[in-house]
Order: C-alpha cells, then structure tokens, then sequence
C-alpha cells in the first residue's frame, strides 16, 4: 500500500496543495466513487459519468487552493458534479435524449436483492427533473438531509423538501403502475 | 411501506465505482491540460517577445528621425546665423568702400 494512502483527507489535500501529483491521484482514488455515483446517476450513461467525472477532478486540480478541509473538499465535489451534470442535462435536453437504455448497466446487481425492481428504479429516477433527480441522489445515495442538499443545491430546505415529497409520490406510483402492469401479463 | 420504498431507493443507488484506472486516466488528462497551458504561455510569451522588439525598434525608428530632424534644424539656425554675420560683414565692407570713396580725390601733387 502506496504511504500516500493511509493519510488523512487533510493530509491529502496538504500534499496535494503543494503539488504532490501522486497525493492528488490517492485523493481522486479515495472520491471517484462519489464523483462518479452522483455523475451516472444524473447522466444514466456510463461514458458521460466517466467523462464527467474526469471534468469534476480537473476543476479540482484548478480550485485546490481554494479547498479548507477534508470536509470542505467533499462538499466541494458533490456540488461541483451535481451542478455540472444539471448544466450538461439542460444542454443535452436542447438535443432529443434518447431513451435512458444505458440504465440497464447500471444497476449493481451483486448488490441488489431484487435487479430488475432496481433496475426500474434508476430508469424511473432518470425521468425525473434534473432537481429533483439531483435531490433523490444527494438523499438516497449520498445519505444526506435536506439541510445539507438545500446547502450543496443552493435551494431553500422547503423546496428541498418538496421536490422528496413528489419525487417520491411519482415513484412509489410509477413503481405500482410498472407492477400493476407486469401483473395482468 | 414508505420506509420499505425508501430503502428500495437507497439499494438501487448504491454508489458505483468506475472502470479500473479511472485515477490514470484522471492524472493523464491533468498533464495533457498542463502541457497545453505550458505551450499556450510559451506562444504568448514569444507574441510578447516579437511586440516587445517591434516597440522598441518601431521607438528606435522615432527617435532617430527626432533627431535628425533636430539637427536639420540645427544646421539651419547655423546656416541662418552664418548668412547673418557673413551680410553684416559685407555690410561694414560695403559702407568701408562709400566712405572710401566719398573723400575728396587725392591728386598726389603733395601741394
């Protein structure tokens, strides 16, 4: 194991600030995973996540001196690449986007009791308004409350709170219907 | 049931890693923009370098023809000056000559 690897965020980011690449790569590596979640969960495509993704850490790069703390730094990445995959969603949309078919890979299925219910969930997810899409991921997937998405979306708590709500009520009623549907089959 | 539907959200978003090297891939793009910038300072510097010699050479050209120019105008004041002392001369000469010849003719008889 690299010595890189066993330092804290902060030393990290020290290390990183004073040009250390490899520290730099340990950091990419200890965040990817955040990074790329929330990019593939917004696109629902796994090239435009990676390459996403690789955009959020290059900005990084740029704005490491600008990074306080560990916390700040997760934060920091979890807004940059929420708010870069809505702005890529709202030129994408100018563009007919095609059916969100790549969903199908999405799905980690060696995790997931039920694959095609999940499987039906990230394509029902996908449907969603690209804020109210980025609200479902902050609180599902990055466990956070709606204090913190109200911070990381800049949006009051009230609209947070509004977006759970509907986006909740058209899965859990799209969800239904799907069953419903495979149902009379 | 709503909390059931909950945890069926937060299993289907399990956090995804990317494909392998994603942290190579990230490092290579780094240094592909570094090299970019590095070449784009370079050719600002030699654009700067190439005005940097224009303006002073452009300021060269300027201030040798102020120059010229001012001795020109040197060499005129001289020339008027000359011309000036040269006429007064000739005109102490000229007046010399009348006066010369304004006195009463000597016959050289000694009488």
């Amino acid at each position: 194991m690299k010595a890189s690897e066993a330092w804290s965020g902060d030393e990290l980011l020290t290390h990183a600030r004073a040009g250390e690449s490899s520290a730099f790569a340990a950091l990419v590596r200890r965040y990817q995973r955040t990074v790329y979640s929330i990019a593939l969960r917004m696109l629902n495509d796994r090239h435009r996540a990676e390459d996403l993704a690789q955009e959020v850490f290059l900005q990084l790069y740029r704005a490491l001196d600008s990074i306080d703390s560990d916390t700040h730094l997760v934060f920091w990445l979890r807004k940059v690449a929420v708010n870069r995959a809505i702005d890529r969603m709202r030129q994408e949309s100018r563009h007919d986007s095609e059916p969100l078919t790549d969903a199908v890979t999405v799905v980690d299925e060696s995790i997931a009791d039920d694959p095609l219910l999940h499987r039906r969930m990230t394509e029902l997810i996908a449907e969603l308004s690209p804020a109210a899409r980025a609200v479902v991921v902050l609180r599902y997937q990055e466990d956070l409350d709606p204090v913190d998405i109200a911070g990381t979306l800049d949006m009051s708590i009230n609209t947070v709170k509004s977006h759970l709500k509907r986006s909740l009520m058209q899965l859990r009623a799209r969800v239904q219907g799907t069953a419903i549907v495979e149902d009379i089959r | 049931m709503s909390k059931d539907f909950e945890q069926q959200l937060r299993d289907a978003l399990q956090p995804v890693d990317p494909e392998e090297g994603f942290d190579q891939r990230v490092m290579a793009r780094i240094a592909q923009e570094r090299s970019r910038s590095r070449t784009k300072i370079t050719r600002w510097a030699s654009v700067a370098l190439a005005a940097s010699v224009l303006f002073v050479a452009v300021l060269g050209a300027h201030q040798w023809q102020l120059r010229r120019e001012q001795e020109g105008l040197e060499a005129r004041k001289q020339l008027i000056e000359a011309l000036r002392l040269t006429g007064e001369k000739l005109d102490v000469a000229y007046q010399a000559v009348n006066r010369e010849s304004s006195l009463p003719a000597d016959d050289g008889s000694g009488a």
